[in-house]
This record gives structure tokens, C-alpha cells and sequence, in this order.
């Protein structure tokens, strides 16, 4: 306990550090506030519409992770079951995957307005393709001998699915869902960036027009957080989950 | 060679006392994977009241084997395998233990109990078996450990116990105690037996793989011999030993000789 403790206390100190010297280095050098405020600026630039508007990126990012996943998943389950489908359509996934989101956004926004949706479907898009690879990869994972045990005690296409193919898949699909966690947010930002009127991304387009730098840095920070939070819960989750891997410690 | 072979199969029979019904046999057996022959025209029975050892060079096709004993695989054309009935309720021990890390040891030895279309057992006979099965194999302490939480033998003792709990008629082994440290062995081998000879359990035949002569005579009624890749049945050796098996049977000049024997039969492969 007291060494969980302590490993927890390193990066807190090293971070605290780390804004001590940004602000010693900002007012030391008189580095003017439009280029880099120091952290004491950034904070007293934070005020509630901040909070809304990361709630709102929150929301979006959210949105778009949890349907991602579940299409992705079910497509994958999908892709596993039929070969011609999955010969057919994942050139289809890859096309996707290799178009640049950000060429994607001001369609989207066309499309579907400067409201909630385009920025949940670009946050979607940015999802869908590490599940969907992850999910293929992980529901074949499974050993020869396993699925020779099931057939040896007659088990059905069903209860090797359940028994055996999704549990052995677990492992891969907490991995593409660590790696959605960021690019969840990435893309809901995306999508604020080409048309909107609330979210983080609104937030840094305003203020970078406006130089108004400090509210730019708490609008990154407070993007950054809403990043590791996602990340943190799933993490915790997929030690919930995956009780039987040791986890790699990230 | 195919007489010599007839010669031996019908004298070991002469020896198994009265009861000559045949479990499982394969027929003209051929297989291979691609172009690359692995069987080649295996035939052998399986007779009730039987534990028959395949020792063979490594590589040869004896899990092959197995697996089409266990209509896994099936041989080509002119092979067959036949079944003494069609419910003949076979059991198996791979040469992995292959448990699912995500289950505790109860949990894997109740899942084949829970498998299948119709059930076989309530969820609480498929408990109290797995209990008993694991009891069997000294696990009793580590029910609801989790594979990971098991040495290798303990994971390949909880594969033995799942196998034993679904109640085979013929119990197929895949060097169960390859991995297993001397002291243990010897104890799993005569656990072994006695559940095989034991009236209560519904388990008749056992064909086991085994690299060891040892434990192949120990063990078994007939020692059958596997040439290397493509593989054929090219001997099939009696064991005079006396059964019950008992421990100290090692010191007898019948298990010498048949030891010597099997020696210079792998020898000549
Ligand atoms: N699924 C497979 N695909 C291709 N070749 C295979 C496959 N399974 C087995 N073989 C080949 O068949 C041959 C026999 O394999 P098998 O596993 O039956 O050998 P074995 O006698 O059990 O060997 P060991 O004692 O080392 O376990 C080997 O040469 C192996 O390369
Ligand atoms: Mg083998």
C-alpha cells in the first residue's frame, strides 16, 4: 500500500515541479502572456463556461467511443463469421481508416449540422478502426486445442462464441479501447474546430483569434484531463476484466 | 509385417481376460497434412478392460492419432473409425493442459459438463463432480484458483480432472504426465489405475501416449509402436504383467524383459 503510494506520489511531484519552474522561467524571463502564460495566469483565466464546454467535449468524445465500439465490435463479429463479408468490406474499413479525418470534417458538418452529431459521427470515425482490427484479431485468437476441447464435448457454434472466443478477445479489445480513448477526443475536436458553437475545440478556435492564450492553454489542459480520465476508467476497467494477464503497467 | 502384427494383437487378446468387445477401433487409418504423409495405414482396436500406451518417435502422428480417435481429424478415403456405439463417451487429455485463464480450476472442470445441447448435468451435479474429479487429482485445496495461479503440473492435474469429470468411457491421453516431476507421476500413475480398475467409475479403456518405457509397461495391457513420419502401427507388445498393477511390480522380471524388449523395438525404428 505504502508502495503504491509513494509510486502514485513521483509523477505528482514531478509535475508539480515542472509548472514551479514554467512559472519561475515565465516571470524570470518576462516572456509576454500572448506566447506562454504562466500557470497562475491559466488558472485565474478559468472561469464556469470552461467547465461546461469540456463537459460538452466530454459528452461528444463519449458518444462517439461507445458507439464506435459497439459497431465495431458487432461488426467484427460479423467479419468473423463470414469470410466473403469480411473479404469484401474491410478494404471498405481500410479506405476509412486511411482518409484523413480532418478532410472528413467539413462534410460531416455539412451533412449534419454544426450541432452534437457531426462531432459524435467524427469521433466515431476515429474509433471504429482499432476495435474493428483489434475485435478481427482478438475473436481468432484462440488455440487450436481450446477449440478442440469445445468440439470434443460437443459445444455449439454459440457456446464457443461465448465461452471461448469472446473471453480469449478480451485482452485485445481493452488494448484498441486504450487507444480509442484519445482519439475519441481528437475527433469530437475535429468536429468543433470546422462548426460549432460550444465544446474545447470552439474554445481554442475563439481564442486563438482572439490571442487570448491563457483560456487556449485551460481549453488544452482541460482536453488533455478529459483524455486521461477516459484512459484511466478503462484501464481500470480492463484490470476488472483481465484478471489473468499481468498488465503492462501503462 | 501385417501378419506379425495379427499375431500379436490376437495373443495379447488371448490374454485379456474373456471380455474381448472392441470400444473404438481405426481401420486402414491414412493422413496427411498438405502433401506431407503423416499416417500411413494405422489400424488398431481398442478393447474394453484395456489400457493400451503408443510410444513413438517425436513428430511421428501419435496426438494425430488421437485426434482421430476423437473424430477431430478424419483419415482419408478407405479409412475408418468406428465407435462401439455412437454415444461412446470419450474424454481428453491434450498434451497442453488448455485451460481458460479466465476460470478458476472448478470452473474449467465443470465446463465440459456444460456443454452441448442437451444438458447433461444440473449446475449442481456438474459441481459436485468437478469437485470429486479434482479431489481425485489432489487439487482440492485450489478450487477456485485461477490457471495462472497454478504450477504446470497443478494446470496439467486440473486438465486430468477435467477429463475424468465427464465420465469417459474411453479416456484418450496425450502425455498427461509429460510434464509432471517424478514423485507426482508415480502417484497420477497408480491414481491412474485405480480409478481405471475402480468398478465405480464408468471409465473402460484408456489409451495413453506416453515417451516413456517405463511407464508404458507400468501401465498398459499392450504397448503399441509407431514408426517415424508416415507413421504405422509396427508392433503391438503384450505386457505379461499381473493386474492389479501395484507399485514395486518394477522389481519383476516380466518388466525387465518387456522393457529390453521395447528398447530394442525403438532401436531398430
Ligand atoms: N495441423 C497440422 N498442420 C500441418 N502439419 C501438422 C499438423 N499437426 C501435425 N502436423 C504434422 O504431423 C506430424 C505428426 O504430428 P503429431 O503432433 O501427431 O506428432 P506426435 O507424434 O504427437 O509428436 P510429439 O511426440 O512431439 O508430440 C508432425 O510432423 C507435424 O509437423
Ligand atoms: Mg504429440
Amino acid at each position: 500500500m505504502t508502495a503504491k503510494l509513494k509510486d502514485s506520489l513521483y509523477p505528482v511531484l514531478f509535475a508539480l515541479g515542472f509548472l514551479i519552474l514554467w512559472e519561475l522561467a515565465v516571470r524570470l524571463f518576462a516572456i509576454p502572456m500572448y506566447l506562454l502564460p504562466a500557470p497562475t495566469q491559466v488558472v485565474s483565466a478559468i472561469d464556469g463556461s470552461l467547465w461546461s464546454h469540456t463537459l460538452v467535449t466530454l459528452g461528444e468524445s463519449l458518444t462517439g467511443f461507445i458507439l464506435a465500439n459497439i459497431l465495431g465490435l458487432v461488426t467484427a463479429i460479423i467479419f468473423v463469421h463470414s469470410k466473403p463479408i469480411e473479404k469484401g468490406m474491410f478494404p471498405l474499413a481500410i479506405a476509412l481508416k486511411t482518409t484523413p479525418l480532418v478532410a472528413l470534417a467539413p462534410l460531416l458538418v455539412v451533412w449534419l449540422g454544426t450541432g452534437y452529431s457531426s462531432k459524435v459521427i467524427a469521433s466515431m470515425l476515429i474509433c471504429f478502426f482499432p476495435i474493428l482490427v483489434n475485435s478481427v484479431k482478438g475473436l481468432k485468437a484462440i488455440e487450436y486445442e481450446a477449440w478442440e476441447l469445445f468440439s470434443t464435448y460437443k459445444g455449439t457454434k454459440r457456446e464457443i462464441f461465448w465461452k471461448l472466443r469472446l473471453p480469449t478477445s478480451l485482452p485485445y479489445i481493452f488494448s484498441a479501447l486504450k487507444i480509442s480513448t484519445s482519439l475519441a477526443i481528437v475527433g469530437a475536436i475535429v468536429g468543433e474546430f470546422v462548426g460549432a458553437n460550444k465544446g474545447l475545440g470552439y474554445v481554442v478556435l475563439v481564442s486563438s483569434y482572439h490571442m487570448d492564450t491563457p483560456v487556449m492553454f485551460s481549453a488544452i489542459i482541460a482536453s488533455a484531463l478529459c483524455g486521461l480520465l477516459l484512459f484511466w476508467v478503462v484501464g481500470l476497467l480492463e484490470k476488472k476484466f483481465i484478471f489473468w494477464t499481468r498488465s503492462d503497467d501503462l | 509385417m501385417t501378419t506379425a502384427i495379427r499375431e500379436q494383437t490376437d495373443s495379447a487378446a488371448v490374454r485379456s481376460p474373456g471380455n474381448r468387445e472392441i470400444m473404438l477401433s481405426l481401420r486402414d487409418c491414412s493422413l496427411s497434412f498438405g502433401n506431407v504423409p503423416v499416417l500411413n495405414r494405422v489400424s488398431l482396436d481398442v478393447y474394453r478392460n484395456e489400457f493400451i500406451s503408443i510410444l513413438g518417435p517425436s513428430g511421428c502422428g501419435k496426438s494425430t492419432t488421437l485426434r482421430l480417435m476423437l473424430r477431430l481429424l478424419s483419415p482419408e478415403g478407405g479409412g475408418e473409425v468406428t465407435y462401439a456405439s455412437p454415444d461412446l463417451s470419450l474424454g481428453m487429455v491434450f498434451q497442453k493442459p488448455v485451460l481458460m485463464p479466465w476460470l478458476s480450476a472448478l470452473q474449467n472442470v465443470m465446463l465440459p459438463l456444460e456443454l452441448g445441447e442437451k444438458k447433461k448435468f444440473s449446475k449442481k451435479e456438474a459441481r459436485e463432480k468437478a469437485e470429486s474429479a479434482l479431489r481425485l487429482v489432489g487439487l482440492q485445496d485450489f478450487l477456485n484458483h485461477y490457471p495462472h495461479q497454478l504450477s504446470g503440473g497443478m494446470q496439467q492435474r486440473a486438465a486430468i480432472a477435467r477429463a475424468l469429470a465427464a465420465d469417459p468411457t474411453v479416456l484418450l491421453m496425450d502425455e498427461p504426465f509429460g510434464a509432471l516431476d517424478e514423485l507426482t507421476r508415480e502417484k497420477l500413475n497408480f491414481e491412474l489405475l485405480r480409478l481405471w480398475e475402480s468398478p465405480e467409475t464408468s471409465l473402460s479403456s484408456i489409451v495413453m501416449v506416453t515417451h516413456s518405457i517405463q511407464e508404458s509397461v507400468l501401465l498398459s495391457n499392450r504397448v503399441v509402436m509407431m514408426s517415424p513420419r508416415p507413421a504405422g502401427v509396427t508392433d503391438i507388445i503384450p505386457v505379461p504383467l499381473p493386474s492389479p498393477r501395484e507399485a514395486g511390480m518394477e522389481e519383476l522380471p516380466e518388466f525387465h524383459q518387456t522393457v529390453k524388449e521395447l528398447r530394442k523395438r525403438v532401436k531398430h525404428l
